[in-house]
């Protein structure tokens, strides 16, 4: 079962075909739906299980739709960053059993539509999938636009009030962004004639005109920044994360915005392989970037009432670590930058199940309105103060592993600066999440109602306790499993 | 100078086109007058791929060496038929959210729509 070579097909096949088939499927009922991509995402999940176990033993591997040889015909490739399925596969499951119960909730949606939501979300998770097992520049493109359009058409879909501004904002940033990759894709096809990502790699290093692969660097930087909602490009963020559907808030915020950042290791491993631009004026634009989105993430978060405009604030400020960690490019920051793709995936999916289950429950979403909720809704409370434990970086919870790595980074990389500003942003971090917890458990209620009301119902309460157990449980594993490709990241491309 | 731009027209022409689309996006206050904009933009890159295709002095692959120029290369323009493709659904989905933001605010003058927010 291991060998079969065909699972690299499958994994990206299932779920895109699966999306397609959805609305098919539930003709007759519409309560099909959920459980046809329940289905789906099971078998993707299977397939990826034996991907990464595959990986685990004999290191990456290649797989030839139609068996044309690599640089005419297409590549997929998996490698240890490709792993990231895992977190895809496992996020995108929960979400799935999530929306069972919440999107029936969502009072403005018709129920007639609700099959294209799940629709829309396999065709997202099947785009992320593709995006991070393929090995040639140009299906790079398409899949970002396969992630990105449902991306779009899923944050208008909560109804809410402004969601749709919220969602052509999206759009037009992510538009613009999408085509900075392409044109600069096209640049590289026109320096090198080749599309494969380690073929172009080999032949960018004897390519003459150095300054249109530089082009080609800064503009591909770009547009996958905007993806990953850096700073100063973080400017559609917080709205659309905040108003999509809860579930689609982590999906969103624990793996879309995570594309981008795969997509600028791909990038840089092309570059440092073809080592024809010094890249260090990248890296120390990037790590003042990281710190500034850092600090002023979580500098805007205190001031959010709303409690998922905080957790959109704050997915900027970990962006910011990660980014931070793979531009300080010494071996530990890119092992802690690399590892919190993993590990803030899997603690921002909490605390937004979390968030959305307070919301299913109550209705409310500030913190005003949800003080005291931690008396009537105990469960979700505690998986919300382990997530927020977990992002401030306590030990041992999930998010002190790799900040610890990217703080040893900087001090490594003598630039100690920035090791301060890390520190700085927790404290900030820690600031807010002290607020919420406090808000929770210690003050007296604004609604009394709220002391009304039951526990999560159990396909909500269900994720949200997995993957909060995770934050604690996961630790350093992600780390162990990242560093020979975090490695291999300062090495050569191998074709 | 001129004289350089004027011989690289093909690769100059889509990066004024691009600036052009950017700068409606950002300047223009009326939402589909923004997206004419990124319609623009999508344009500049598609003619960019399309122009990369043509190779002075190139033989074309399968025809062998004795086959008669002119020849374009074929893969620019499968990645811009796909590139089309997705550029329609990008424009279909942007049209039906300004078709909802004008339902429901019944404006899509960007600076009216930010005071109601």
């Amino acid at each position: 079962m291991l060998a079969w070579p065909h699972w690299l097909v499958v994994v990206v096949l299932v779920p895109l075909l699966g999306a397609v088939l959805t609305p098919v499927v539930s003709l007759r009922s519409r309560h099909v739906a959920p459980w046809w991509a329940l289905g789906v995402m099971s078998v993707t999940s299977t397939a990826a299980l034996f991907l990464i176990l595959r990986v685990a033993a004999e290191g990456p591997f290649s797989y030839l739709p139609g068996g044309w040889v690599p640089p005419y015909g297409i590549e997929l490739r998996f490698d240890e960053f490709s792993a990231s399925i895992s977190v895809i596969c496992l996020i995108g499951w929960l979400a799935v059993l999530y929306s069972l119960r919440y999107v029936e909730w969502l009072r403005e949606v018709p129920k007639q539509r609700i099959p294209y939501y799940y629709s829309l979300l396999l065709l997202n998770l099947g785009g992320m999938i593709g995006f991070v097992i393929t090995g040639d520049l140009f299906n790079m493109f398409v899949f970002l636009e396969i992630l990105s359009l449902s991306a779009y058409a899923l944050v208008a879909f909560s109804g809410e009030h402004i969601a749709e501004m919220a969602a052509f904002k999206y759009l037009l940033m992510g538009a613009i962004s999408s085509l900075l990759v392409l044109f600069s894709v096209g640049i590289l096809f026109g320096v090198t004639g080749s599309l494969n990502m380690a073929d172009v790699a080999t032949r960018l290093a004897s390519a003459e005109p150095v300054a249109p692969a530089a082009l080609a660097l800064g503009m591909l930087t770009v547009g996958l920044m905007v993806k990953a909602a850096l700073f100063p490009v973080h400017i559609w963020l917080p709205d659309a994360h905040a108003i999509a559907p809860s579930p689609i808030s982590a999906v969103l915020s624990g793996l879309v915005v995570k594309i981008g950042i795969i997509g600028m290791i791909r990038v840089y491993q092309i570059y440092n392989s073809a080592n024809m631009i010094d890249l260090h004026m990248l890296n120390q634009t990037l790590v003042w970037l990281g710190a500034i989105s850092i600090v002023m993430g979580a500098f805007f978060a205190i001031f959010q009432d709303d409690i998922k405009l905080m957790l959109a604030y704050s997915t900027i400020s970990n962006i910011g670590y990660i980014v931070m960690g793979l531009g300080l490019s010494t071996n530990s920051s890119i092992i802690g930058g690399s590892a919190h793709v993993f590990n803030h995936a899997l603690i921002k999916a909490t605390l937004f199940f979390a968030a959305g289950g307070l919301i299913y429950r109550t209705g409310y979403r500030t913190l005003t309105d949800l003080r005291g909720i931690g008396r009537s809704m105990p469960l979700t409370c505690i998986a919300i103060s382990i997530g927020a434990i977990s992002i401030v970086g306590i030990p041992p919870t999930a998010g002190f592993f790799c900040k610890w790595y990217i703080a040893l980074g900087a001090f490594e990389a003598d630039q100690p600066f920035f090791g301060f500003a890390l520190i700085f942003g927790a404290l900030f971090i820690f600031i807010y999440y002290i607020r919420m917890v406090n808000a929770f458990y210690f003050q007296a209620p604004t609604r009394p109602e709220i002391l009304e009301v039951e526990e999560a119902p159990a396909s909500i309460l269900f994720p949200t306790l997995l993957l909060a157990v995770l934050c604690l449980t996961v630790g350093p594993i992600p780390l162990t499993f990242i560093k020979p490709a975090a490695e291999l990241l300062l090495a050569p491309l191998g074709g | 100078m001129l004289q350089a731009l004027w011989d690289n027209l093909d690769y100059v022409a889509p990066v004024v086109l691009f600036c052009i689309g950017l700068y409606i996006i950002i300047a223009k206050n009326n939402l589909i007058k923004k997206f004419l904009g990124l319609n623009i933009m999508e344009t500049a890159v598609f003619s960019f791929i399309i122009a990369l295709g043509v190779v002075d002095g190139g033989d074309a692959p399968i025809m062998g060496a004795d086959a008669r120029a002119p020849f374009a290369s074929p893969v620019p323009q499968a990645l811009v038929l796909t590139g089309i493709v997705v550029a329609v659904s990008t424009t279909a989905l942007a049209l039906s959210l300004i078709i909802r933001i004008y339902r429901q605010c019944g404006t899509i003058e960007a600076d009216e729509l930010r005071e109601m927010e």
